[in-house]
């Protein structure tokens, strides 16, 4: 699919309001953003196609030479000066507040004009195959056990256009990403879920990804079955990729937003060029850094994507910024600018969060556990950059005994404790990487945005309860 | 913006449809430290149409977004395409919600706010409240907004309501030589109270005091308590698990009947989901068919007594009069906890946890601590740095909950929920 039609049309009106806005501050910028999304599911009883969560509109953002303005709106149709005027006064503050505007340098603009495009294969695929994909693998599921209760299978495809202008900048850019999930509810004595889920920016390989699954999915639910709470204590662990990520994410990313430097909301400010982790650890971010789902080619600031070596070889070296962050920290932004939607505010984000992949081989790893737990599969985690606490949850762990995996299976696992006490513990790192971007992550309790994360297997030691 | 209902009329092939409009416009202001970083607003409206189509013997049914942008042609390819998709889906026959009409307002004091005035004295009402040495709010952020929800369907629903609501983020902090800590805080409402306002983050500020001073306890076995928060979200879990559609796809863990507090000794517990709840922006007259909600006791006693959910899978469950989709505005009815009995032992209150995990299948409830009192007995220690973890039957058959109540966001009942015997470590 092409990029946005609607978006390339809009090209005038943007430069033309630019100009307009103009008149009141010294810098606009506007961000149309096109995304389309569809999901095609199938369970035991229903099934649907239709729309996802897409977004079609405009935010303005906007610099006086000390502070920032934004303003969201669907269409930019119309006289552009009276549009002008009526932005201008909608994000006008009452005049008490005024004197406690916050005094930043002035943003460059500087000049660049560029189309990117990514394809897809999602065009190959009609309604209609999609959906008789996920009727198949939802009834090969069910059909395997008959203790599966239901199965889901769901198949998410979603393309994205963005349109930026400024005076000096015209970027814009199209790809996409499509997620597909596997569910078996289970009950053999007790009820449980077993997922799988893949993620590409070609179908292709997603559903063949989903088809290859099938048996793992049910072979887990029936594993779950036996799961027991694990005896809270501290233990050795060995990741898998997905844990790896949410290591990277939680314990590490949200600490480096450099947003939260500006608010001495993160403890990581006072560490930069310092030990925070085993000198075997090295972490990146980036939209440029690994081909996932946050893998785009400007952010929503139109600053262009970036790889940001977070950690060193265990010394922390850098952190995420969008323009106001960087503006307010006078650093150069690192492409980190990212919105839920048009609707909202930009913020320092994550994009693919990982750790490098290192030497070790994921079975000498195990081998050198005497009692501890392999860890499978995000449920969820917390950040706490300020104090720099964490608490992550697995869906599910596998008991090591010396130095083997045994068909213990303890679920959930949550997994929390002290940052760099966490990070300090990295003693192996695997050979093998794998970036999973099927996870949306958001600031404290809000601002959505796609995000991946993973990286190699890492043996730590940390309390698991 | 075209006339998406005509369209509608106008389209062969469409056995209904039911469009859903909600237009929000917003005021927001970002504060980093005590400085305004960022002045933001915003004009839109999400529109959404759902097409239906009866075809061999049974119903499909297919969702569109339409954007201010769409031109008529781009309308009636949308709607085509969805009429095509809605062909493919092979659900169970389910009616749509009979004519009915509706145009309310969900009650508030800012209604005839200006936004920049109310944004300056909803901001004025935080930093009222930075008044602890050592203390700071390092940021703020305050979002007012204004929806207009307006839901239509083919069958005469014509129903609209408007919300004014306030979400407030702040982030008490307190900094010594040694260390800086903070929480986390948010605000949601649609009654403003300067007062309230400031005595709620105030309370915040010292707690975040408290957190400076707070250590690392020796593991324990305990009784815990929880506060508002965490017993609406532990209320929340158990309700997911009694949706009609949860139900209806056999996901779900228990059904109506079903005693949660088995060979328990401790307080009863009964709770209902209700649409409206005072001061509560989840409020809402009805659903996202246009369904009139209503109110649903789900466990009554400590046995489950109601499922929820909407009219579809309501009638996919034989329910006579289905719930419609209830916000997850939750009414618990009183224990019988005394402040005194609770001192009788020791206890640990949780003022601030990452996230309360409740996991039904597992049966398993937990959380990482980042606040907590320690009642030795004799006094309240602030601490730190632990976890806990429970079975969430045994913390379900042996809870107690407390004779005094509150409203607090969308909760109201007792304000405290002892756990007993949880392992901390």
């Amino acid at each position: 699919m092409p990029f946005s039609s609607y978006l390339n049309g809009k090209r005038a009106d943007c430069k033309a309001l630019v100009e307009s806005l103009s008149k009141h501050f010294r810098y606009v910028s506007i961000l149309g953003t096109d995304v389309s999304a569809t999901v095609i599911r199938a369970d035991r009883k229903s099934s649907a196609v239709q729309e996802g969560r897409g977004e079609c509109g405009f935010v303005i953002k906007m610099h006086d030479g000390r502070s920032f303005f934004e303003y969201s709106l669907d269409d930019i149709s119309g006289d552009k000066e009276t549009l002008a005027a009526r932005i201008a006064e909608a994000v006008r503050t009452d005049e008490s507040l005024a004197g406690k505007m916050i005094s930043t340098a002035a943003l460059k603009d500087e000049p660049l004009s560029q189309d990117y495009a990514r394809e897809t294969d999602f065009s190959r695929y009609s309604d209609a195959q999609l959906l008789d994909i996920c009727k198949e693998l939802s009834g090969a599921l069910l059909a395997k056990d008959e203790h599966v209760l239901n199965a889901i299978c769901m198949i998410q495809p979603y393309t994205v256009s963005k349109l930026f202008i400024t005076r000096n900048r015209e970027l814009s850019q199209h790809y996409g990403w499509a997620n597909g999930f596997l569910v078996a509810v289970y009950s053999d004595g007790k009820l449980v879920q077993a997922r799988h889920v893949e993620g590409d920016d070609q179908l292709s390989r997603v559903i063949d990804g989903l088809k290859a699954h099938t048996d793992s999915v049910i072979d887990l639910a029936k594993h779950l079955t036996t799961a027991t709470p694990i005896e809270p204590g501290i233990y050795d662990v060995i990741t898998d990729s997905s844990i790896t990520g949410l290591i990277a994410h939680e314990a590490f990313g949200h600490g480096v937003e450099m947003d939260q430097f500006v608010k001495d909301r993160a403890l990581a400010k006072h560490f930069v060029g310092r030990y925070v982790a085993s000198p075997i650890a090295n972490m990146h971010d980036g939209a440029a850094a690994a081909h996932s789902v946050a893998s785009y080619f400007f952010d929503d600031d139109g600053v262009l994507a970036h790889d940001t070596r977070i950690i060193r070889d265990g010394i922390l070296e850098a952190g995420l910024s969008d323009l106001a962050s960087a503006a307010q920290l006078g650093t150069e932004p690192t492409g980190n600018g990212r919105r839920d939607s048009y609707k909202r505010k930009a913020y320092a984000r994550m994009t693919n969060t990982f750790f490098e992949p290192g030497s070790d081989k994921l079975e000498d790893m195990i081998a050198s556990v005497k009692h501890g737990y392999m860890l499978f599969e995000t449920n969820n985690g917390m950040e706490d950059p300020k104090n720099w606490q964490i608490q992550c949850t697995a869906e599910y762990g596998i008991e090591i005994v010396d130095g083997k995996l045994t068909d213990h299976y303890v679920s959930p696992v949550v997994m929390s404790g002290s940052v760099p006490e966490l990070l300090k513990s990295i003693s192996m790192v695997s050979d093998s990487f794998k970036v999973i971007g099927a996870g949306m992550c958001g600031k404290g309790y809000k601002e959505w945005v796609r995000v991946s994360d993973g990286g190699p297997n890492l043996k730590v030691r940390v309390k698991l309860g | 913006m075209i006339d998406i209902t005509k369209l509608l009329e106008n389209s062969k092939g469409l056995d209904g449809w039911r469009m859903t409009e909600k237009a929000t416009a917003s005021y927001e202001l970002f504060f980093v430290h005590k400085q305004l970083e960022t002045v933001r607003a915003t004009d839109t409206v999400d529109t959404s149409v759902t097409v239906y189509v009866d075809h061999d013997g049974k119903k499909g049914d297919s969702t569109f977004a339409v954007f201010q942008s769409m031109t008529k042609a781009d309308a009636e390819k949308k709607i085509a395409t969805a009429a095509a998709r809605a062909r493919l889906v092979f659900n169970e026959p389910y009616a749509l919600p009979d004519a009915d009409t509706l145009n309310a307002e969900l009650p508030t004091n800012m209604k005839d706010a200006d936004p920049k005035t109310l944004g300056r004295r909803i901001a004025d009402a935080v930093f009222a409240a930075d008044t602890v040495e050592g203390g700071s709010i390092n940021a703020c952020e305050i979002f007012l907004y204004r929806d207009t929800l307006r839901v239509r369907n083919s069958r005469g629903v014509d129903k609209t309501q408007r919300l004014w609501r306030v979400m407030i983020e702040a982030i008490p902090t307190y900094t010594t030589e040694k260390e800086s800590v903070e929480l986390y805080e948010d605000h949601r409402f649609t009654f403003f109270d300067p007062a309230k306002v400031t005595a709620e983050i105030a309370a915040r500020m010292r707690e975040v005091r408290d957190r400076s001073l707070a250590v690392k306890p020796a593991p324990m076995t305990v009784n815990v308590l929880l506060r508002p928060l965490e017993i609406y979200l532990l209320l929340c879990d158990l309700a997911d698990d009694l949706h009609y559609a949860t139900v209806y796809s056999h996901a779900n863990l228990h059904k109506v009947g079903d005693d949660l507090q088995e060979g328990g000794d401790g307080d009863k517990l009964t709770f209902s989901l209700k649409s409206v709840l005072a001061g509560c922006e989840r409020s809402t007259y009805f659903d996202a068919d246009g369904c009139a909600l209503r109110d649903t006791c789900l466990v009554r006693d400590g046995v489950v007594a109601d499922n929820f959910g909407s009219s579809r899978y309501g009638q996919y469950l034989g329910v006579k009069e289905p719930s419609g989709e209830l916000p997850f505005c939750v009414s618990a009815a009183p224990g019988t906890l005394r402040k005194e009995e609770a001192e009788k032992e020791p206890y640990l209150e949780c003022a601030s946890l990452s996230g309360l995990q409740v996991d039904l299948y597992n049966d398993y409830i937990g959380g990482e601590i980042r606040l907590a009192y320690y009642f030795d007995g004799e006094k309240r220690i602030p601490v730190t740095g632990i976890s806990m973890s429970a079975r969430l039957s045994e913390v379900l058959a042996h809870l107690r909950l407390s004779d005094s109540v509150c409203l607090d966001g969308a909760y109201e009942g007792p304000d405290r929920l002892l756990m007993r015997g949880v392992s901390v470590l």
